[in-house]
């Protein structure tokens, strides 16, 4: 009789999350599933192309010039981006986590950059490097008078300003999350270890640091998945200029798909960068798995 | 209270749907870049008194690319939400061949009021292959010569009426931070810029072994490197940003589509500030003209609405709403003849009757070949390839993308 009951409120749980599940179903996994098949056609629609043709988007995905060159700014995005996400954001959240009067008021404006979209920010940031009109180049003539610039049109000052801009905005985020890792470390450690004459900076590489490392691992995977994935800084920021040169990945599948209208090639990028992911993550989970204080 | 809540719930819901399943309370959707100006609305009370439609308009995204994901995405999927798109000669030229949009020439078009509209404009941007007429201009604009007339004071010239003329003034004319030529040649803007030197040089944009070509680059490269009249910083530059330099004095002259609305509004129009000038003379004098058409979704589910849109739209007295309201300089001829005397009237017959007038080189994958020339143009610029490599280049995407 109870087991009967179970199962009939089984059944019920199972109809009510049906329509939620649909919706998912459709709105995620049909996508993926599509996604993977047309990367085995050629789909040009400005020529009205549609042929299978296997594996051989994947094959020209390796060669492409274009795509190399996202491939190798995406690399270096990332790398650089997420190395100063943690190194800023362990120093910004060790900042926030003080006694000092106006903590609190700090806390809430430093997530300012974080709440505006980044549609937004990028469209700004391409006045604020424009060597005329930028505040960032007004700025540096605080100090250095005549200083000229136009960040947008050289390969290297053009990447740092799109890091920089990513950074900017997402910092705040990463270091309020790791500020809630160090809420949990009780005080008494840090006492204990004052009391047998353990320094700020001693306290900092064995006290904090290990306690945070696993937070900080798995707040890594997410925030480099975002990285990997950005696209609207360089939309709104450079058009992926000056050339390709900060044309992100995403970016790049963007433009093969919705502009060039490269459906099946665009649809070959997304699955090679969902496997890219795929690995990136699986690693990572294995690592921190692995940490253990 | 608590058995209640789900049943209005219940309510709203369904009369959410029904709201939507009764259907619109418009005639028609119109998606058009209009939108966002001062006095569209304006314009589309006249068009909805003479036409006695309701029109639901939609502001298009005013950023290039986000704007042709949106159309080709609309059209590609066979969206019906959309009946009529006001899209640009990139645009139309991808997609006039696709069968996206219904040919215009037996509703609209016909044979009384066709021969009033630019007929090579009309053969190269908005006819397929089959012959159909696809759009209806809604007005028609040249790539200008605009000149900051207190520069022109300053340094001593009358006109700029050649070549010479024009090396001698943007020299001149750089000086103290400011440049003699200022551009927009941002990678997606620069085809505009590009197309009209080599128009003028007498070359051809789709043969890059015309030695024309080569003169034309290796000018606007002497315009940024050895002259020095046009700052390397219009590389980064779209319209907003050159614009913006041009009514601060950066710039003593350029190119610019539109009759002036930004200087309008920043008080620098007019004869002895911004204004409209004669193409100069140089191997040729060639301008470039452009429109932005209204077409017809084939999904569209208002097809008569949207004709009886279109009819008006291609009239005499919708041509001259376009100019008193948006400043859109009347496509048909007859219309253009109604327009009270100005300099922009003037200026447009000077150049119609001087000039050779050209559409824009466009090929069926526009975006991708304007976007891989726009890279190689400043990669030239910026001396990372010479211009012979830049001419090589520029033919195997002309190869690649026909």
């Amino acid at each position: 009789m109870q087991t009967k009951k179970k199962f009939n409120l089984l059944w019920v749980a199972w109809i009510l999350i049906l329509p939620a599940l649909l919706i998912r179903g459709f709105t995620t996994v049909y996508p993926i599933f599509e996604t993977f098949r047309i990367s085995l056609y050629d789909i040009r629609l400005f020529k009205g192309i549609i042929e299978f043709v296997g594996f051989q988007n994947y094959v020209t995905v390796f060669k492409d010039p274009k795509v190399i060159a996202s491939v190798k700014f995406t690399v270096i995005f990332v790398l650089s981006s997420m190395a100063l996400h943690i190194v800023l954001g362990i120093i910004l959240a060790l900042i926030l986590n003080m006694n000092f009067k106006g903590r609190k008021f700090l806390r809430t404006i430093v997530l300012i950059p974080w709440a505006m979209p980044m549609v937004v920010v990028g469209i700004a940031a391409r006045w604020a490097f424009d060597n005329d009109y930028g505040l960032v180049n007004d700025f540096i003539r605080w100090f250095v008078p005549n200083f000229k610039l136009s960040w947008l049109i050289y390969t290297n000052s053009s990447r740092l300003a799109v890091i920089a801009m990513d950074l900017w905005k997402d910092i705040p985020f990463f270091a309020i999350l790791v500020l809630a890792g160090l809420q949990f470390i009780p005080e008494e450690i840090y006492e204990a270890a004052r009391v047998d004459g353990a320094g700020p900076i001693q306290s900092f590489f064995k006290i904090t640091l290990p306690l945070i490392t696993k937070n900080v691992l798995i707040l890594s995977i997410f925030f480099t998945m975002w990285r990997l994935v950005s696209f609207d800084i360089v939309y709104s920021m450079t058009s992926g200029g000056p050339g390709e040169d900060t044309a992100l990945i995403a970016y790049r599948i963007t433009t093969e798909a919705f502009t060039n209208l490269n459906l099946g090639y665009g649809a070959t990028l997304a699955v090679v960068l969902f496997l890219v992911m795929v690995l990136f993550s699986s690693i990572t989970l294995l690592w921190v798995k692995k940490i253990d204080y | 209270m608590k058995k209640l809540l789900p049943i209005l719930l219940v309510i709203l819901m369904l009369g959410i749907f029904t709201g939507y399943a009764n259907g619109s309370e418009y005639d028609l959707t119109l998606f058009t870049v209009w939108k966002t100006n001062p006095n569209f609305d304006q314009w589309l009370s006249g068009v909805e008194s003479a036409t006695g439609l309701k029109i639901n308009a939609i502001a298009e995204p005013t950023d290039t690319d986000t704007r042709q994901q949106k159309v080709v995405t609309i059209l590609s999927s066979g969206d019906s939400s959309i009946d009529i798109l006001h899209i640009n000669d990139e645009m139309g030229t991808s997609v006039k061949n696709t069968g996206w949009l219904v040919p215009l020439n037996d509703t609209v078009l016909t044979d009384d009021i066709i021969g009033y509209f630019p007929q090579g404009y009309m053969a190269d941007m908005l006819t397929s292959k089959d012959g159909g007429i696809i759009g209806v201009p809604s007005y028609v604009g040249y790539l200008a010569f605009w000149i900051d007339q207190v520069k022109l004071d300053k340094y001593g010239f009358k006109s700029i009426d050649a070549k010479e003329d024009f090396v001698a003034f943007a020299k001149a004319a750089t000086e103290g931070g400011n440049y003699g030529y200022g551009g927009s040649w941002e990678k997606t803007y620069i085809h505009n810029e590009l197309g009209i030197f080599v128009n003028l040089f007498g070359g051809d944009y789709l043969d890059w072994t015309n030695p024309a070509n080569k003169e034309a680059i290796q000018f606007m490269y002497d315009m940024v490197n050895t002259w020095k009249v046009t700052p390397v910083d219009v590389l980064a530059d779209k319209y907003e940003q050159m614009n913006q330099k041009f009514i601060d004095g950066k710039y003593a002259m350029l190119f610019m589509w539109g009759t002036g609305g930004a200087f309008r509004d920043a008080g620098r129009y007019g004869e002895d500030q911004i204004h409209l000038a004669p193409i100069p003379q140089f191997a040729t004098k060639s301008i470039f003209t452009d429109s932005w058409s209204f077409v017809l979704n084939s999904a569209s589910k208002n097809k008569e609405a949207a004709i009886k849109f279109l009819q008006y739209v291609a009239s005499k007295e919708g041509m001259v709403s376009g100019w008193d309201n948006v400043l859109a300089y009347p496509a048909r001829s007859d219309a253009a003849q109604l327009l009270p005397d100005s300099d922009v009237k003037d200026m447009y017959s000077l150049y119609q009757r001087t000039c050779i007038v050209r559409g824009r080189p466009m090929l069926p994958q526009t975006m991708e070949f304007l976007t891989d020339m726009g890279t190689i143009f400043q990669l030239c610029m910026q001396d990372k390839i010479t211009v012979d490599e830049f001419c090589v280049r520029a033919q195997q995407y002309v190869e690649r993308y026909k």
